[in-house]
Order: C-alpha cells, then sequence, then structure tokens
C-alpha cells in the first residue's frame, strides 16, 4: 500500500512538472508569436498576473490580505516581460529561450526566489514565537538592519561570536585545502610513477570520495571515539609499549568533546584528499613526456622538472579545482554538524555555515540566520570577483579531451 | 655488470619499493574505516562494543543486518530515497538537457550572462538555501512529503547538469545536425534523433550525478522530513547512530547495505564524473 | 535535373564581409567547381545555398524557386560534407535511409532505392556496419551515398576529400567522376585544391575575399587567367610572375625591370604606345620557361641566370634560377645536368605569356 501510494505521489509530480513546462512553453511561445500585437499586450497584462495570482492563492502562498501587492509585483513584471518581447526579443531567438526557459524558471523559483526571500527575511523578525501567525496571516515585524546588527553583536549559538566564527572559518578553509592540494598532488606524483597495481590503487585510494558522505563522516567519528575508536586504541598501545612517552603525556585524547574542530578537520582531510589527487592525476597524465625528456635532455634535476615543468603545467587543471575546494570546504556543513551536531552541542567546531544551521534549525532563530546568510555571501561573493574570477575561463581539460574519439569524424582512424 | 650499473640498480629498486609502501600505508589509511564498519557489522550483538581490532571477530555473524531489517523502517528508508532520487535526477537531467543544447548550439541575447549565472550559483552556500525553502515548503504545505523534498532538491544540481552537457554537445560537430536538417529533420528533430542519442554517456553521467548528490543528501531532509517512516536512508541511519551507542552493530550493517553499491557505481563511473566536474568549473 | 542561379548573394558575419555581391548561374547537369583559399566564402556560399547559414543580402533561385527562406529539407538538394558527417549511432543503412524515412516512404521503395545507391558504391557489404567500423574512404562513399538515396536536384559538395590522404584522394576523384557520367546530375562542388577543380569540372569558379574572379571552363581559366590571382591560383607549379615597367621605343613595346629587358611582340601585345608606361606583371608558367642556348620559335631572347637549386620529379625537374633580382622557376625534361651555382640562360614562350596590369590586377593582352 505504501509502495502504491509513494508511486501516485511521485506520478502526480510528474505530471504537475510536465503541465507546469506545458504552460510555460504555451505562455513563451505566444509571446514569441504575437509580440507585435496590440490586443496580446493589454490581454497579456491582464490575464497573466491574474492567473498568477489565483494559482499563488491556491497553493497558500499568499494570504487574503496580501493579494493586491502580490498582483501588483505580477503585473509589474508582465508588462517588463512584454516591453522586453516587443523592443527586444521581437520574436527571434525563439528556440533557444523557449529551451532554456524550463530550467531556468526552475533556477528562479528555487535558487534566486529563495535568495531573495532571505534578503526579505532578513530585515524582518521571523522566530518561533512569529511563525505561526506569519504561517497564518503573511505579516511580519519590521526589522530594519536590527538583525544585521545581532549578526555582529551578538552569539549565533550561545557563546561564540561571528569574529571568532570567522577567523576559525578561514583557518578551517585554509588548513583543509591546504592538505588537500599537498596530500593530493603528493599522492598524484606517486601514483604517476610506472609501477605495478596502479590501477588497483586508485580505485582504493579514491574510496573516502566515493563512499556516501554521511557514512563515511559517522565511520570516522566512530574511530575517533575516546574508548573504542581505532585511533585512540593505537595511542593507548603505544603509550602502553614506550612508557617514556606516556610520561610526557601521550596517550589517548578525547578527541569530540576536548578537539572537536581538530577532530573535523582530520575526518575533512581524509575525505578531500581523493578528489584533488585524481584531479591532478588526470593533469599530470595529460602532460606529453616529451618535456620531461627536453629537460632531461637539459639536464634538469627533479624538482627542478616539478618546479618549472609539472607546476606551471597542471595550472590550468589545479586552479579550478583549488577554487572549486576553497569554495565547498568554506561552505561545509556536512562534516562538521554530523561529527558534532548532536552530541551536546558543542560549538568550539563549529564554523560559519554549520552555525547558520544551527541558528536557525536549533535554535528556530530564522531572521537572525537569514541576515547571517546574506553576511556569509556577501563575503564569499566578493572574494571570489576579486580573486576567483580571472581564473575562470583559463585552461580547458575535461570532457572535451576524454570523450574525443566517441563521435565520428572523419580524423579519427578505422577500427574494424 | 659493473658497480655503477649495479649501484644504480639497487637504487631503483629501493625507491620502487619505497613508493609502494608509502601508497600501500596512505591506502590502509583509507580502506580502514569500511573495513571496520564491516567488521563490526558482522560481530555478534554482545560484543558489537569493543577495543577489539581485528577484523573478522570471532563469532561473525550476520545478526546485525537481520535485526536491520526487521526491527527497523530501514527497507522503506531506502525506498524513501530511491523515490526522491530518482524523481529528482530525472527532472533535473530533463531540464538540463535542453537548456545545454541551447547554450550549445544557438546564439541569443543573455547567453554570456546565463552561463556566468548558472556558475555563480555554484557560490551561494547550500546552508543558505535551506531555509527559505524549508518555509516555501512549510507554507505550500508539503513538510514530510516526497513531494517537498523532490522540490527541495530538483533544481540543486541543475547549474552543473548544465555544464557537463553543454561540454558535451560542443564536442558533437555541428555538421551532424546540419546533415539532419538537410535530411528533413527539424532543429528541435535533429536535437532529439541526433544530439540526445549520441550524448548517453553525458547524460548518464549528468544523471548520476544527480543521483548521488540527492541520495547523499541529509540537511535538508533533516528539516522537512519529520516522522521516520518518511525518513531517507541517510537521517534513518544518523538516528540509529545517534546518541545510543546500543545501535552501532545496525549503524554498520545499514552502511554496508547502502555503501557497496554506491560504491560499485561510483568506481565504475569515476573516471566520466571527473572530466565532468574540472569541466564544469573550468569553461568560463 | 535543376539550374541554380545566386544574384548579388551578400553575406555579413557582424561587420565582415564575407561574400560581397555574388551573382553566377549554373545550368542543368552541369557540374561546377566552386574555387578558392580558405576563407574566401566558397563555403558559404554552398552553405546557403543548403540553407545552413542565412542570406544577408541577395537571392537564391533553385530551377528558378525563390529558396531564401526555403527550409534546407525542401530545397530538393543533398549535401556531402566535409567531415561526412555520419550519424555514428546508426548503421550504413540506416544512415543512407534516414532521409527517405523522414519523408514517411513505404519500407520497400527505401529498401530499393539505399540498395541501388549501395550497388552504385559498392557498399552493399557494409550495409550492417556502423560508421566507426569503415575505413576514411568507406565513409566518403557512405556520405555520398546518402546523397545519392534522396534523388535531389543538386548534390553540393563541401570539400569531400580533403580528409583522404593522398592516394585515396585521387582514386575518389575518379569514383566522382564517374559517379558524374552516371548520374548525370547538376553537382556544386567546393574545394580548395586547384587540382581537384581542373580534373572535375565542367566549369571552375574562382572565388577570393567574398568575390569571384573568374568564371569558365578549366582550360580558359588555365589558358587566359582573368587575373594576377587566377592566375597565381591555377596551375601547378605556381605561375612566375616579374614585376616591372613597359616602355615603347618607337613601335617596340619593352617590358623592364632593374635587371632585365624583354621585348614583348605585338601578337602578345598590340597598341604599343597605350600600354606604354603601365606598370605590368608578366606570368610565365613554369613550362614555358625555356632553358639552354638554342634558339626557338615565338621565344624571347636568352637571359642569364644561375641557378639555385633543382628538384628531381622523376620525369621532370624544376630548376630554380636567379636572373639578377628576378627569381624564375622552370619545369624541364629531366635529366638536367648541371650544379647549383652554375649558369644557364633563359628564354620565355611568347605564345605562353600572359601581361598583367599591375595597379587593377587585370589581364591585358588578349592573346
Amino acid at each position: 500500500m505504501d509502495i502504491l501510494y509513494s508511486i501516485y505521489e511521485v506520478a502526480w509530480f510528474v505530471l504537475i512538472v510536465a503541465a507546469g513546462i506545458a504552460a510555460l512553453e504555451g505562455y513563451f511561445y505566444y509571446h514569441f508569436k504575437l509580440y507585435g500585437k496590440k490586443w496580446f499586450m493589454a490581454v497579456s497584462a491582464v490575464f497573466f498576473p491574474l492567473a498568477a495570482v489565483l494559482l499563488c492563492r491556491y497553493l497558500g502562498l499568499v494570504e487574503g490580505g496580501g493579494l493586491g501587492r502580490v498582483w501588483a509585483w505580477f503585473f509589474i513584471a508582465q508588462v517588463l516581460i512584454n516591453l522586453f518581447f516587443k523592443h527586444i526579443v521581437k520574436g527571434r531567438f525563439s528556440l533557444p529561450y523557449m529551451l532554456l526557459a524550463p530550467a531556468f524558471t526552475g533556477l528562479a523559483l528555487l535558487l534566486v526566489y529563495p535568495f531573495v526571500f532571505q534578503i526579505y527575511l532578513s530585515f524582518h523578525d521571523l522566530k518561533l514565537t512569529t511563525i505561526m501567525a506569519w504561517k497564518n496571516t503573511g505579516r511580519l515585524p519590521f526589522a530594519g538592519i536590527q538583525q544585521y546588527i545581532n549578526v555582529f553583536t551578538t552569539s549565533p549559538l550561545s557563546e561564540i561570536t561571528f569574529w571568532t566564527l570567522l577567523l576559525r572559518t578561514l583557518l578551517w578553509t585554509f588548513t583543509n585545502v591546504f592538505f588537500h592540494v599537498a596530500g593530493g598532488f603528493a599522492l598524484a606524483l606517486l601514483l604517476n610513477n610506472e609501477i605495478r597495481f596502479k590501477g588497483f590503487y586508485r580505485t582504493l585510494l579514491v574510496i573516502p570520495w566515493a563512499m556516501p558522505q554521511v557514512v563515511a563522516v559517522l565511520a570516522m567519528r566512530g574511530e575517533f571515539h575516546s574508548q573504542y575508536g581505532f585511533i585512540n586504541i593505537m595511542l593507548g598501545k603505544l603509550a602502553a609499549a614506550f612508557p617514556a612517552l606516556a610520561a610526557l603525556g601521550f596517550g589517548p585524547v578525547q578527541w569530540l568533546s576536548d578537539h572537536p574542530l581538530a577532530t573535523c578537520t582530520l575526518i575533512n582531510i581524509w575525505l578531500g584528499i581523493p578528489f584533488m589527487m585524481v584531479v591532478i592525476l588526470g593533469g599530470l597524465q595529460s602532460i606529453s613526456s616529451s618535456y620531461y625528456d627536453a629537460a632531461d635532455i637539459d639536464g634538469a634535476s627533479y624538482f627542478q622538472k616539478l618546479r618549472y615543468i609539472t607546476l606551471p603545467l597542471i595550472r590550468p587543471v589545479l586552479m579550478p579545482a583549488v577554487t572549486l575546494g576553497t569554495v565547498w570546504t568554506f561552505n561545509n556543513i556536512n562534516v562538521i554538524y554530523l561529527v558534532t551536531g548532536q552530541s551536546g552541542g558543542t560549538e568550539q567546531a563549529d564554523i560559519l555555515v554549520s552555525a547558520l544551521y544551527k541558528a536557525a534549525f536549533t535554535y528556530n532563530r530564522y531572521s537572525y540566520s537569514a541576515a547571517f546568510a546574506i553576511v556569509i555571501f556577501a563575503m564569499l561573493f566578493f572574494i571570489s570577483v576579486f580573486y576567483y574570477a580571472p581564473t575562470f575561463g583559463r585552461g580547458n581539460l575535461g570532457i572535451r579531451g576524454s570523450l574525443r574519439g566517441k563521435v565520428i569524424s572523419p580524423s579519427s582512424p578505422a577500427r574494424g | 655488470m659493473d658497480k655503477k650499473t649495479i649501484r644504480h640498480r639497487r637504487k631503483k629498486l629501493v625507491k620502487y619499493l619505497l613508493i609502494h609502501a608509502v601508497i600501500i600505508a596512505v591506502v590502509v589509511i583509507c580502506v580502514y574505516p569500511l573495513l571496520r564498519i564491516f567488521s563490526i557489522s558482522i560481530r555478534p550483538g554482545d560484543r558489537v562494543i569493543s577495543a577489539d581490532l581485528s577484523l573478522i571477530p570471532s563469532g561473525a555473524g550476520i545478526a546485525a543486518y537481520l535485526r536491520l531489517l526487521q526491527d527497523t523502517l530501514f527497507l522503506r528508508w531506502l525506498w524513501n530515497s530511491l523515490i526522491i532520487t530518482i524523481a529528482t535526477s530525472f527532472i533535473g537531467v530533463s531540464l538540463a538537457s535542453t537548456a545545454a543544447y541551447a547554450f550549445s548550439r544557438f546564439k541569443f541575447p543573455g547567453k554570456k550572462t546565463g552561463l556566468i549565472l548558472l556558475l555563480s550559483t555554484q557560490m551561494i552556500p547550500a546552508g543558505m538555501l535551506i531555509l527559505p525553502l524549508f518555509l516555501m515548503i512549510m507554507k505550500l504545505g508539503l513538510m514530510n512529503t516526497y513531494l517537498g523534498m523532490i522540490i527541495a532538491y530538483s533544481v540543486s544540481s541543475l547549474p552543473f547538469s548544465i555544464w557537463i552537457l553543454k561540454g558535451y554537445y560542443d564536442t558533437i560537430p555541428r555538421s551532424l545536425e546540419e546533415a539532419a536538417l538537410v535530411d528533413g529533420t527539424s532543429q528541435l528533430g535533429a536535437f532529439y534523433r541526433i544530439i540526445l542519442p549520441l550524448s548517453t554517456p553525458a547524460l548518464s553521467i549528468a544523471f548520476l550525478f544527480n543521483f548521488t548528490t540527492a541520495w547523499n543528501e541529509y540537511l535538508v531532509a533533516r528539516v522537512v522530513l519529520f516522522s521516520s517512516r518518511q525518513y531517507t536512508w541517510t537521517l534513518g541511519l544518523f538516528e540509529l547512530q545517534g546518541q545510543y551507542i546500543t545501535q552501532w552493530g545496525m549503524f554498520a550493517a545499514g552502511s554496508m547495505l547502502v555503501t557497496v553499491p554506491v560504491l560499485i557505481v561510483f568506481l565504475y563511473s569515476s573516471k566520466w564524473l571527473i572530466s565532468g566536474l574540472t569541466l564544469g568549473s573550468v569553461k568560463g | 535535373m535543376a539550374e541554380v542561379r545566386f544574384s548579388h548573394v551578400t553575406k555579413k558575419f557582424n561587420e565582415n564581409m564575407i561574400l560581397n555581391g555574388v551573382s553566377a548561374e549554373i545550368k542543368d547537369h552541369e557540374f561546377v567547381v566552386i574555387v578558392g583559399p580558405s576563407g574566401c566564402g566558397k563555403t558559404t556560399l554552398l552553405r546557403m545555398l543548403a540553407g545552413l547559414e542565412e542570406i544577408t543580402a541577395g537571392e537564391i533561385y533553385i530551377d528558378n524557386v525563390l529558396v531564401n527562406n526555403m527550409h534546407p529539407s525542401k530545397r530538393q538538394i543533398a549535401m556531402v560534407f566535409q567531415d561526412y558527417a555520419l550519424y555514428p549511432h546508426m548503421t550504413v543503412e540506416e544512415n543512407m535511409s534516414f532521409a527517405l524515412r523522414l519523408m514517411k516512404l513505404k519500407s520497400g521503395a527505401i529498401s530499393a532505392r539505399v540498395h541501388e545507391a549501395a550497388a552504385i558504391l559498392q557498399l552493399t557489404k557494409l550495409l550492417k556496419r556502423m560508421p566507426k567500423q569503415l575505413s576514411g574512404g568507406q565513409r566518403q562513399r557512405v556520405a555520398i551515398g546518402r546523397a545519392i538515396v534522396r534523388h535531389p536536384k543538386v548534390f553540393l559538395f563541401d570539400e569531400p576529400l580533403s580528409n583522404l590522404d593522398a592516394k585515396l584522394r585521387e582514386e575518389m576523384r575518379v569514383e566522382i567522376a564517374k559517379l558524374y557520367q552516371r548520374l548525370n546530375a547538376t553537382i556544386i562542388y567546393v574545394t580548395h585544391d586547384q587540382v581537384e577543380a581542373m580534373t572535375l569540372a565542367g566549369r571552375i569558379v574562382i572565388m577570393n575575399h567574398g568575390i569571384i574572379q573568374q568564371v569558365g571552363t578549366p582550360i580558359e581559366v588555365y589558358r587566359k587567367p582573368a587575373n594576377l590571382f587566377v592566375a597565381g591560383f591555377i596551375g601547378s607549379p605556381t605561375m612566375n610572375f616579374l614585376y616591372g615597367r613597359l616602355q615603347a621605343e618607337g613601335e617596340k613595346l619593352f617590358f623592364k625591370n632593374d635587371s632585365l629587358t624583354l621585348y614583348l611582340p605585338p601578337f602578345l601585345l598590340a597598341d604599343a604606345a597605350r600600354n606604354a608606361g603601365r606598370e605590368a606583371a608578366l606570368g610565365i608558367r613554369p613550362d614555358d620557361v625555356v632553358i639552354g642556348p638554342g634558339v626557338r620559335e615565338d621565344c624571347s631572347e636568352k637571359i642569364e641566370g644561375i641557378l639555385e637549386v633543382s628538384e628531381l620529379l622523376g620525369h621532370r625537374e624544376n630548376l630554380y634560377i636567379k636572373a639578377g633580382e628576378n627569381r624564375i622557376l622552370a619545369a624541364v625534361e629531366a635529366f638536367f645536368n648541371q650544379s647549383p651555382g652554375s649558369k644557364v640562360s633563359v628564354g620565355f614562350n611568347y605564345r605562353n605569356m600572359h601581361v598583367f596590369d599591375k595597379k587593377t590586377q587585370k589581364r591585358i593582352n588578349n592573346s
């Protein structure tokens, strides 16, 4: 019965999506076709906003009081769309726009709208005590920039301040990315030798990345358990075997309660190295060996070759991976939440994004966390614009090269 | 053989052995936690918690697996995950395939902006969107449902899928579509009859990417789903592990059951996945 | 079959003029080769005819029907692409029948047409293969077969041989020539290779910089190139050019530059007075350069040169000669027994000499 019901639910959903896409395509189709007609402009400006408001009403997104305001928004949007079609698109490019419409509408509804909504929230006051009122009436108390002031003056959790979190996040990001790249690079260099079992090693080395993250993190967390974790067992045995070390204070450590951030970092490094290794290995293998032959003839040492050939040539592969890795690490809630999330709510390991998540869903301070999120996003955005933007578009590796030859072209030799 | 050659050979052998030693050490670190889970999952129930490090414990058995399947909703969780994940991936890939085609083959105002927009969505912290999505799903009355989850997931991998597919379409010569046009298809017909069938590798990568992202997701599920019947496996496992250390055996068994299939699929497809990953970030 | 007419066809990419008012007529059953260096607009012209490229201005007619805005498949043309564009996921048979299936023909008729074309092109045994299992020449034949099955009014070939190696290219050239005799269709063939143009064409259209330079039979464009570009483009090895000024001394006309003076007889260029003072270029094909002291009819007086390099090609030999500031290539019978550095005397055959105005680039002699 359960199964039947879930299938029914999914079928229903697919139907809604299909209908939505069809409506959307129809909407654009007639705009492309009839953009010049005066009557169409008038009809569309009346009809579509009305339909949109009714839909919102039906879905429960808007309550009675807000209808007029929402209608005004839709009306303005429709007029802008009409002008766009009349003066910019003029019925051209219908095919690409109609191909893009579903995806971009989806993105707009589920990425852009939430983003804008987040901004709206950050200037109001939504918390556990106001959420029911908001749900029923759609009204929220206006808070001005109070939430933003709170972000910098009060703690998102119970004690820790924004600035400590920021410093910790930067430290966390830097440490992780550094070790990911260093570790990945070292492993890739080792694997790039002519050795036996290369493919076998490579397969086993990506396991931390390939495992579902929840399982991987929780398993690693188990290994850091104070009593039964592998690490403490080994430390205990070492201390027992070498009493001199034990005398110096060497021995089992209360990882999860005393050093949660170190634990998270170690786990995340373990998780992140395989990705970097694989990316760098791919880069290394794409370097033609003739460069090294030439360098050998010129008498370059191993490290000179590394410095003057390998590094510059894998830069186009490495830089985007590092960019991506930095953003991922900066935004990594998973590891920290899974390691520290439930065990007594320690704050010693939280970084900005995990504090954000906890502020919203453990402490239910919705508007506060919205403002918090906007601040984080602004920071990330400016860092990217000033530092990383130039690296995009440099280099050209990936699918382009690796899948070539799948498509039959006259230059590819016959195999039959 | 003169001394020099012998010394050279010995040096090479030492280097060779050293490389293997280092790699094997790292391999052990990488694989060990997985082996430990396996070992815990087959421990007899009374010795699940122990400082025992042996991989095949004495009295090994599948009791934990049986208990997991009988006493918990594990199968139901798997089913929930599967439904949500497949629906999500299906929608994600179909939306991405047409959008990517537009980006790959047409010139139109706003093309560059659109591509940059797609890239910049990768900058939005995932944690940031959870709250508004949560509120939206709440308002739509979709809390604790598949629909809520699918809506929340469906576009999360979309930008990435579009990049992967666009990159692949770009490698398909335009003359194929032109030949199809001359042969009598429309532009859309050429896409449907020529480009899509040729892109099955890229489509499967995109599908796989959508699939793994949704399959492993935890944070959204945690706020949207609250009854244990509706849990995805990630939530279910986390609950087993939770504060009650008594559940270790079942947690380990469940972990093995979800990890092994994912691992196989991932290892099989990792090469393609990686080329997609680098492509998605490289091309601007 | 069909006629094709281009009327003032123009193509602009942004501000770049690709085609600048091209007008030409192609008659029924004609084999026309459009030839020119890369970037001259020849492929663009063909693609516009096929309907794959928008026309900025001008008209294209097939059988007196304006096709400017017609869908490619409605134009009753078939095209063979430079990279063949075989659908990689279809067998040879499916590739060839794709267009027919789209026309919703009956399966019996489709199979008959496919097998007929396959028989012509010796593809019958390969029908079940996938394109990647074929060699370059076989792929080329499939691409042609895919065009044949449609029974089009006009065949369009876009550099079809440029991806083959030299030997295969010669074979396929002959195949295409045979096919033309057999099909007796209108064919428009684009290439950058003037050898293909000379060997295949009924008429050649030579293009450069988006403008038609000359239209004519292979013999016409070889014997009477209309301008310096055509003269340099057609023929291998390339024509020699000597640059200088025309001067009249009494009734006689002379060509002069710093290191050379040549008498130009009246049958080559009459009306000495009118031509005197012009900056001119003399064109002589390497085959018309006469080496050795002997005197021949219609040959210029000898000038002294130094042999720089000689290349033996088997039955012919190319001699690179420097005469003063002029560099001259002579193609003579093998074996020319002199070593580089030795002196040779060089004469030119007046009967096949071309005189061009340097400023307008146009041919000025009529013979």
